[in-house]
């Protein structure tokens, strides 16, 4: 301290060495103290955190003060964190730490952080949990992706994961190798899916994927390979709300074995593990297929079961028919049988009725015919007497007629005789002589005639000593003709001889 | 968009006509109508679970002028 002007001055030094040496009197051990952590501001190189705390009092800031977790510290701290929260420590948390209060005089008051209880903050945590599912729910996000409705075959899936890790190349491995080669379609839109940027940078992607979604029958959410560390992420209100609201499903598949996080919850289908989301999709699509299989079997055995038991109907009904047939006919013409017979019966019957009955009517009829007959006969008796009387009168007059007529015709007759009688007998007598005449010279031509035939004929000859020879038949006029050995006729006039040749010449 | 009623629509008209097979609704007479249609939609369906979509450049290019707005609005 020096004496400047009567005024006591201070160096800056001793003023906070003062102040450090106050502090450190008074603040002896160290003290539990909670406070929300803004910012735990991690230096890798130092490996050094200078957490911003601050606390709020109706959401303003009340008191912000700064702290130190030294490296050795903050390992610890950390690994505690991961055992009980499943989770590193980080940024915008409810801490309860063990620190002390110290000064120092180049950076001022600090609280040096030895401990973080985690199951605290896992508390908050799940405070934290439940109130962003409470404001989820009352917003009515909590269904709002689970009510869309997923296309039948989702092929066509936006994948936000990192391409390095485990969960998204097993996801991989069993889609694209799925045995029935569904060809899906995946698309990587890579995000962080842990620590700090993890939030943010997710719902960037679903940002970007929701402008093109309609290249997309869903969305999957894969992380894997990252164990119950790390989940936080999906407890974010943002997060939650952005999947609530994606316009196409949201798959998720974390993998994680502790309670579901809001972002599976409000997500349209939460695998546990990448493997099973894969398994999940593949699965749609067997159940798909399956009843299509069933489909193409039911159709063709169904298809052969009604062909073949409709043709063994029309078998049946062909034999039933012919059976049928068979039958009508037999009973048909049995029928026809008995008809003709009874038929036959029956004409017979009718046949002897109207006989009898005809029968009678033909003596009736006789009788009336006999009587009429005889009444026509006494008619035409005196029909024939009245005719034989009158032809009678008749003839009686005719007779006198033609005697007259026959006494006049002889009369004229014989005055005709008696007048051309003495010209006939002059014609008469003059045809009578030049009869005779005519006569008598035809008699003397006939006469001559006949001498002269007398002469020429071969009797005559014969008669007066010729006589003819016959060979075969023919007569013979030249001796050469004949042959020895020869039969001959040698015909004389009232005689034969038969000869036969010795010699000719 | 018409291509996925399609399948769907296909799906569950094929399912009707499954349905009616089993309940022995179908007669020798539209057998072969109700098969032919069955193969047709079974086609449709089958098509569908191992057909590929979307290209990939397509979509990027379609990202890319997303993309690009999203910039231009700020």
């Amino acid at each position: 301290m020096q004496k400047i002007n009567n005024k006591s001055v201070y160096s800056l030094l001793e003023v906070t060495d003062s102040i450090k040496a106050t502090i450190s009197n008074k603040y002896t051990g160290s003290y539990w103290i909670k406070a929300e952590m803004n910012k735990l501001n991690y230096y890798k190189l130092s490996g050094h955190c200078y957490p911003d705390l601050l606390e709020k009092k109706s959401g303003s800031i009340v008191v912000e003060t700064k702290a130190i977790i030294y490296s050795s510290d903050f390992l610890s701290i950390n690994q505690k964190f991961l055992s009980v929260l499943k989770e590193p420590i980080k940024d915008g948390i409810n801490i309860l730490f063990c620190a002390n209060i110290i000064y120092t005089p180049k950076y001022g008051l600090q609280l040096q952080i030895i401990d973080i209880d985690p199951s605290y903050s896992l508390g908050e945590l799940e405070r934290e949990k439940s109130e962003t599912l409470e404001k989820i729910k009352s917003e009515e996000l909590y269904d709002r992706n689970k009510n869309l409705k997923l296309n039948l075959l989702p092929k066509r899936i936006a994948i936000i994961s990192v391409e390095t890790s485990k969960g998204y190349s097993d996801f991989i491995k069993i889609i694209k190798g799925s045995p029935n080669k569904y060809n899906f379609f995946c698309m990587l839109f890579p995000s962080s899916l842990e620590g700090d940027k993890a939030v943010g940078n997710i719902i960037w992607q679903l940002n970007r994927i929701k402008k093109i979604s309609h290249h997309f029958d869903a969305v999957a959410i894969i992380r894997g390979g990252g164990g119950d560390i790390g989940l936080t992420t999906y407890n974010n209100y943002f997060l939650a709300k952005a999947i609530a609201l994606f316009p196409i499903p949201v798959f998720t598949g974390i993998g994680h074995s502790t309670n579901e996080t809001i972002a599976e919850m409000v997500a349209f289908k939460n695998a546990i593990t990448p493997t099973d989301l894969a398994n999940y999709l593949i699965k749609i699509f067997d159940d798909y297929k399956l009843p299509l299989d069933k489909a193409k079997e039911l159709l063709v055995g169904y298809s052969y079961r009604l062909i073949t038991s409709e043709k063994d109907n029309l078998k049946k009904l062909k034999y039933n028919f012919g059976i049928s047939t068979r039958n009508i006919i037999s009973r048909s013409s049995s029928n026809i049988e008995s008809t003709v017979k009874f038929l036959k019966n029956n004409a017979k019957h009718f046949l002897k009725l109207e006989k009898d009955y005809y029968g009678i009517n033909l003596s009736d009829l006789r009788k009336y015919s006999g009587r009429f007959i005889k009444n026509e006969f006494v008619n035409i008796e005196v029909a024939a007497k009245s005719i034989k009387k009158d032809s009678n009168g008749y003839m009686k007059n005719s007779k006198i007629n033609l005697e007259q007529l026959t006494k006049d015709l002889r009369k004229e007759f014989k005055n005709l005789l008696s007048s051309n009688k003495n010209n006939v007998h002059l014609i008469i007598q003059s045809l009578t002589r030049t009869k005779d005449r005519f006569v008598t010279e035809k008699f003397k031509e006939i006469q001559n005639i006949e001498e002269k035939i007398d002469l020429l004929s071969p009797q005559s000859t014969l008669k007066r000593g010729f006589s003819m020879t016959i060979l075969n038949g023919k007569i013979l006029r030249d001796g050469k003709e004949v042959s020895d050995g020869d039969s001959i006729k040698t015909i004389l006039f009232e005689s034969e001889i038969q000869s036969t040749v010795n010699k000719s010449n | 968009m018409a291509e996925k009623t399609n399948y769907t629509e296909a799906f569950e008209e094929l399912q009707t006509i499954v349905s009616e097979i089993e309940n022995g609704e179908i007669s020798l007479d539209i057998l072969s109508e109700k098969v032919k249609r069955a193969a047709v939609l079974l086609r449709i369906c089958k098509d569908k679970l191992t057909s590929t979509e979307e290209d990939v450049n397509k979509i990027l290019e379609d990202l890319k002028v997303e993309d690009s707005d999203d910039e231009s609005a700020f």
